[in-house]
């Protein structure tokens, strides 16, 4: 369980975590999202106690930090792949962090095996792509076999099978009844990857919800009509109260009525249909709609990806 | 690299008792500073410009006996000559100092060093605890075989061991290269304090890693106050800088390889060498000091 009340950070007059509550439960994919700059990785350092928050307090299971015993056996981070010594091997690397908790060597082995890096283990890091940096990182997280893990943007560099990789290995943590805060500045990762989402946006809190809440509560469902008598099957819709569109090709679209209900209409007006298909509006979209005046770097939104 | 199916990690049996604390640090910090080759380069130019240096500038001192005047022949210090090397493993040590910290803050894996312990200044009594213990024994190491080394390049010239309580008198009267001893008056305290100033040196520069964070600020600043300071100072007036050039780190470590009965040329102008040694001492635990109050107070 990972707390944050009200949690605020300023650097200089950039004001990145501003008054932020949220809770992350065990037993599930917590997804933390926000476009780029709104305060997700300033938020982790705060839990992992690296940033002192100005004022409100963040508690790992109900401890701070400062009152861990046995920090890596409680917490895990991944933070950022690149933090490596580039002339240290992959092994020294993971003994160095074990040695800091008492953790035995041979548990180095068995967490490199984990993330598929057996292999390289004696390489020096600094050869490694961002990939394998990205595994080593997840790797260090899970030495101290901790109830509580955080991943900050733990996809990027990752090619599509290591992608799947990561999206399993959390859902098999989470299931395992560890907390798993997962960072992401992409809608649709954290939808096929989460359960529960903290959605911010300048620092601030936009959504603390379920991912399925998130899209429901989100998204309206819109019907794109096609057919012959169009101008009639407008009218008709309006007059049994649905709002409805005209699109440039000649479609309708009606927004808050499903298509069983558009279909009975226009059967009872007798005016054939040739088309209803329903359009949801991508995560994507409703992601950036939510935090479109809230993003910092335009050049940098989702929108692309 | 491994397919989609994930197989967990075999549980890892808990510990119930005590915390991470600054044995695990000191672990660790073993592991990490063995673990990289900068540090056996820097070891290794420590040990060969020690020795080497030292012999180099007892042969060519040696050499110059014949031409030299009586003062000059009177200053002649076969232990001074022997811990020349010195010179050049100060900066060594200061770079290997900096960087076990300064390398960290480069590539931001300062922050996964810091999330391992609940308190940050074990980490910092950890890196100066190795870094100390371990340039402490090599340098220790190095000054002894340099003042054997370099007595024997003096023999090899035709130098003769002084009898044991000579002043620099009975130097002067003889007409051969000095060579001492080690159980000769102050030789074992100078030979000692030589890796003694060298330690100090180290933790001084590791400190100021922790507390400029960047490998060239924390080396500029370490190399300032071994050569720049002493340049400013100078230009002081001097009924002002008079005071002041004994303290300086450069003097200091002068002080400390002095064996007092030879101490013709700087005498009433140095310390003492173990109030030398007490003042550099001094100046790296302010420093230390310094880097555990921004440790904490600071965002890491
Ligand atoms: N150490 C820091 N010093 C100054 N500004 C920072 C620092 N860390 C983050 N920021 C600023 O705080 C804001 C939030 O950044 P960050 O937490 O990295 O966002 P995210 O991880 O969501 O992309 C940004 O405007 C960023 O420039
Ligand atoms: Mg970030």
């Amino acid at each position: 369980m990972i707390t944050a009340s009200r949690i605020t950070k300023t650097y200089g007059t950039t004001r990145a975590v501003d008054d932020l509550s949220f809770e992350v439960r065990p037993g599930v994919v917590t997804g933390f999202l926000g476009p780029n700059g709104s305060g997700k990785s300033t938020t982790m350092r705060m839990v992992m106690g690296l940033d002192r928050p100005d004022s409100g307090a963040v508690t790992i299971d109900g401890k701070r930090f400062g009152d861990l015993r046995w920090p890596l056996r409680e917490v895990g981070a991944l933070l950022e792949a690149k933090a490596l010594h580039p002339g240290r091997s992959a092994a020294n690397h993971l003994l160095a962090l074990a040695q800091t908790n008492s953790i035995p060597k041979s548990r180095v082995g068995e967490v490199l095996e984990l993330v598929g890096l057996e292999g390289v283990a004696k390489r020096k890091v600094g050869k490694f792509s961002l990939g394998m940096s990205q595994r080593l990182g997840i790797a260090s997280a899970l030495l101290g076999d901790p109830g509580v893990l955080l991943f900050d943007e733990p996809v990027n560099g990752l090619d599509p099978e290591g992608i799947l990789w990561v999206r399993n290995l959390l859902k098999s943590l989470a299931s395992e009844g560890r907390t798993i805060f997962v960072s992401s500045h992409l809608m649709s990762e954290m939808a096929v990857t989460a359960t529960d989402l903290v959605v911010i946006g300048r620092g601030q809190l936009i959504a603390d919800t379920t991912v399925s809440d998130f899209i429901s509560s989100n998204t309206e469902v819109t019907v794109l009509v096609r057919s012959p008598g169009a101008v009639q099957l407008a009218d008709a819709l309006r007059a049994a109260g649905a709002a409805v569109q005209g699109t440039d090709d000649g479609g309708l679209l009606v927004t808050g009525w499903d298509a069983a209900r558009i279909g009975d209409v226009a059967h009872a007006a007798g005016i054939a249909v040739h088309e209803l298909s329903p359009q949801q509006a991508s995560l994507e979209e409703v992601f950036m709609d939510l935090t479109s005046d809230m993003v910092d770097y335009h050049g940098q939104t989702p929108a692309e990806v | 690299m491994t397919t989609a199916t994930v197989t967990a990690a075999p549980p890892l049996p808990a510990i119930d008792h005590g915390h991470a604390g600054l044995g695990n640090q000191v672990v660790s910090e073993w592991t990490k500073l063995r673990s990289v080759r900068s540090t056996w380069i820097c070891l290794a130019v420590v040990v060969v410009a020690g020795i080497g240096l030292s012999a180099l500038v007892s042969n060519i001192e040696a050499g110059r006996w014949t031409h030299l005047g009586l003062v000059d022949r009177a200053q002649f210090d076969p232990v001074r000559f022997s811990q020349t090397g010195e010179f050049i493993s100060q900066f060594v040590v200061g770079v290997l100092g900096a960087l076990i910290v300064t390398s960290e803050y480069a590539t931001g894996s300062i922050r996964t060093t810091l999330s391992t312990t609940s308190k940050r200044t074990t980490v910092l009594s950890a890196k100066l605890i190795v870094i100390g213990a371990v340039i402490f024994i090599v340098s220790e190491v190095t000054a002894f075989i340099s003042f054997f080394v370099s007595q024997a390049v003096l023999l090899a010239h035709g130098g003769k061991a002084l009898p044991a309580g000579s002043t620099i008198l009975d130097q002067l009267h003889s007409a051969t290269i000095p060579v001492v001893g080690i159980a000769s008056d102050g030789a074992v305290r100078a030979v000692f304090l030589c890796g003694v100033y060298l330690t100090l040196l180290t933790l001084l520069a590791c400190a100021l890693g922790f507390v400029l964070r960047h490998t060239a600020g924390a080396i500029s600043a370490f190399v300032g106050f071994l050569l720049v300071l002493p340049l400013v100072v100078s230009i002081l007036p001097s009924s002002f800088s008079g005071s002041f050039e004994r303290y300086l780190p450069s003097n200091l470590g002068l002080a400390m390889i002095l064996v007092t009965s030879r101490k013709t040329d700087f005498a009433g102008v140095l310390l003492t060498p173990w109030v030398a040694a007490g003042v550099l001492a001094a100046y790296a635990a302010a420093a230390v000091v310094l880097a555990g109050v921004l440790l904490v107070r600071r965002d890491a």
